[in-house]
């Protein structure tokens, strides 16, 4: 295992153009090696405009799901990478967990480092995790594991079964209501970076298979946290499954309910009532 | 002393206070949003009294320059907060006056006994102000909105003129005079005779006043640090007479102006909140008692065609509520003037020494008198920490009842704050 440290955050437009020039003919292993960052700063009027996207309150403390924003563009290096088995285009995020393992404070020096682990066997092809751990003063305080699809694709000889579902009770109030509109891939593309042509228009979305653009995961993630802001304990993993794709624009439900000291919760389509989101909110 | 003729009842303790560092306009809260302020504000409280998930009696503030869509900025900032959800909250709005007058209704509603704690404060944004569209694109928007064929919508869009496109920006001026309030305080200071040297020695104090107490710590307990912010950022600790002095004047014209952005305060972001309960509520938590809210009044003068300056209206509270608790001006340790400008804060204190104007004006048989300098904004006040509107009256309410409970039992302290629209807020705590 090698951990290369990169100065920058690398550019998340040229990563998708590199990835879908080199779509073809990918195989083999996962790469084991590591890509990583040091002292990295949180940029006040980023995360100023995270929260304003994402419907967070403003405050000295990152969001649980902020550290994503920094450790995505290392992700998208490891998998746009010839050496990734797995096609860029066609992934589809289907599980996102976050561990805070306690607050972290937006003026915090932190050091990130991602690596892709787990290619597991799933009954529509195959799934990895692209894995992220975030460290201040030499201390592990944030990780997450992102858990992509890549529908047709096999994983290797003797893999592990795939582990994409996430349970969670009944959640039959619905707690608020959101119209998302047409321009939220957009907007949320403009502040991560995250310029994945499914969810920036109709068009590019339809060059991909979808019949509409479709609104970010991690997004939809975000405003949950933020939908429960104030009721969160300060250390927690944040468990969610994204389900059906929300097409944009669109009207959801949020449905929360108590569990464990912590949130289920579920964000559904208001009229057919399909899943787009479901999750656990747990203290850690 | 107090009106024994009067049914008794309980006075509201004054637990603690917490607030932001102010910040001036456009710097470090340029991105954040009242809500932000507020909820960060209630938080602070919330840990530093050990609140998580408590439901209080109530939480009253607001917030003068406003968006329409916070008209319940209050209770959405609670549900945001680490309080119980099941806090009821309320929005006032008295401009300068908000956060005072917000103490005075929770400790009105503790004395009634009707709650038993509750969190008063306010925030001000001149950062992300609201801005509105003009009269007249705001009727075409509205009949856009109405129109039900494509015909109709086509008829309203053709009305829109490129001018209408300038958007309002909230100015701070009165709306019947259009004199901004810093023209309004230079004709009070140019009648009561207020130079500009007495302005400056007053700003400076009241920067080298604050400069101490945040060194000496006496802020730890009052300020939480907020988007990278410790201290205020309009503190200059190295202010001097000397320095202001070059400053030209803003307000006032020719010869006789004598108001700077020096001896004036500057637009700020901000946001405070006190704690306010009975006495029983504060014990069953073992949670401090600094002070207790006394009484309170408000004026309001008409500075439109009745000839009062502006920002007078607390002079003509103060010998309302003097009386009603048989306490002269000077029976007081310490006194905190909201220092809206120098001159507001000189030209207050003239004319309680003024025999003629106590007689005619206040209808006082002697004049109210003068105060001891020394015991005046004794930690600084807003010329030195900016002045975000309806966050500066808890800011001076936790300040004060911090320093009566620093002084000791039994020591009073008076507040006076000056407000837009001609109006005063005066009260009294004490330890």
């Amino acid at each position: 295992m090698a951990v290369t440290v990169l100065d920058e955050a690398p550019n998340l437009r040229a990563l998708y153009a590199k990835a879908a020039v080199t779509a073809w003919g990918r195989g083999g292993d996962l790469p084991t090696d590591r890509l990583a960052r040091k002292g990295v700063a949180v940029d006040p009027a980023h995360l100023a405009a995270y929260t304003r996207v994402c419907r967070l309150p403003l405050d000295d403390v990152l969001p649980a799901t902020y550290p994503h924003m920094l450790a995505f563009p290392l992700q998208m290096a490891l998998m746009s990478d010839r050496s990734f088995p797995l096609a860029l285009p066609g992934l589809v995020h289907v599980r996102n967990r976050i561990d805070v393992v306690r607050p972290i404070g937006a003026g915090e020096p932190l050091d990130l480092e991602v690596w892709a682990e787990r290619f597991a066997a799933h009954r529509s092809g195959a799934t990895v995790d692209l894995c992220a751990t975030v460290s201040a003063g030499g201390q592990e305080v944030w990780r997450s594991r992102s858990t992509y699809l890549a529908r047709g694709a096999t994983a290797p000889e003797g893999a592990p079964a795939a582990d994409v579902e996430v349970s969670v009770g009944a959640l039959d109030r619905v707690a608020a209501t959101w119209r998302v509109p047409a321009d939220a891939g957009r907007r949320y593309a403009k502040v991560s970076g995250d310029v994945n042509p499914i969810h920036l228009s109709g068009l590019t979305a339809k060059a991909f298979g979808f019949k509409r653009a479709i609104a970010h995961g991690m997004w939809v993630k975000a405003r949950v946290l933020g939908a429960l802001a104030g009721r969160l304990p300060d250390a927690l993993s944040v468990d969610v499954a994204f389900r059906k794709p929300l097409f944009l624009p669109s009207t959801v439900t949020l449905s929360t309910a108590q569990a464990d000291g912590g949130w289920d919760a579920a964000v559904r389509n208001a009229s057919s009532g399909s899943e787009h989101v479901v999750g656990t909110i747990r203290p850690l | 002393m107090a009106d024994t003729s009067k049914p008794a009842t309980r006075k509201a303790a004054i637990v603690g206070g917490n607030r932001i560092p102010f910040a001036r306009s456009n710097t470090a809260y340029a991105q954040a949003s009242n809500q932000d302020m507020l909820t960060a504000t209630l938080d602070g409280l919330v840990a530093r009294f050990g609140l998580q998930g408590a439901q209080l009696g109530e939480v009253v503030a607001g917030a003068v320059l406003k968006h329409s869509r916070d008209f319940n900025l209050t209770r959405e900032s609670v549900l945001g907060s680490r309080l119980s959800a099941t806090t009821p909250a309320y929005d006032v709005q008295q401009a300068c006056g908000t956060g005072l007058e917000a103490a005075i209704l929770v400790a009105n509603k503790i004395a009634l006994e009707q709650i038993e704690s509750g969190i008063a404060g306010g925030v001000d944004t001149t950062s992300d102000a609201p801005l509105a569209v003009g009269d007249d694109l705001r009727r075409v928007l509205i009949s856009l909105s109405n129109a039900k064929t494509l015909q109709d919508r086509l008829k309203a869009v053709a009305k829109i003129r490129p001018g209408q496109l300038v958007p309002e920006i909230p100015r701070n001026a009165e709306p019947r005079t259009g004199l901004a309030m810093g023209d309004h305080a230079a004709i009070t200071a140019e009648e009561w005779e207020i130079g500009r040297e007495e302005q400056d020695e007053l700003a400076v104090r009241s920067h080298q006043n604050m400069a101490a107490a945040y060194e000496r710590g006496y802020f730890d307990d009052l300020v939480t640090p907020f988007l990278g912010l410790a201290r205020d950022n309009n503190l200059r600790p190295d202010s001097s007479l000397e320095k202001l002095a070059k400053l030209k004047p803003v307000f006032g014209t020719g010869e006789g102006a004598t108001m700077t952005a020096g001896n004036s305060t500057p637009l700020t972001d901000g946001a405070s909140a006190v704690l306010l309960a009975s006495d029983e509520w504060a014990a069953e938590r073992g949670l401090p008692v600094l002070a207790h809210l006394v009484d309170a009044q408000t004026a309001a003068v008409d500075y439109v065609h009745g000839g009062e300056g502006l920002l007078m209206a607390p002079v003509y509270a103060m010998p309302v509520m003097l009386a009603r608790n048989g306490l002269s001006l000077q029976d007081f340790d310490f006194y905190e003037i909201h220092e809206a400008f120098a001159s507001t804060v000189l030209a207050t204190m003239k004319a309680w020494e003024d025999a003629a104007f106590c007689k005619d004006k206040l209808g006082l048989d002697a004049p109210l008198g003068s105060i001891d300098r020394s015991k005046l904004n004794v930690h600084g006040s807003s010329l030195a920490a900016g002045h975000p509107f309806a966050a500066t009256g808890g800011r001076i309410v936790a300040q004060l009842a911090k320093t009566l409970h620093e002084a000791g039992p039994g020591k009073r302290g008076l507040i006076s704050i000056c407000a837009a629209g001609g109006q005063g807020v005066v009260a009294i705590l004490e330890s």
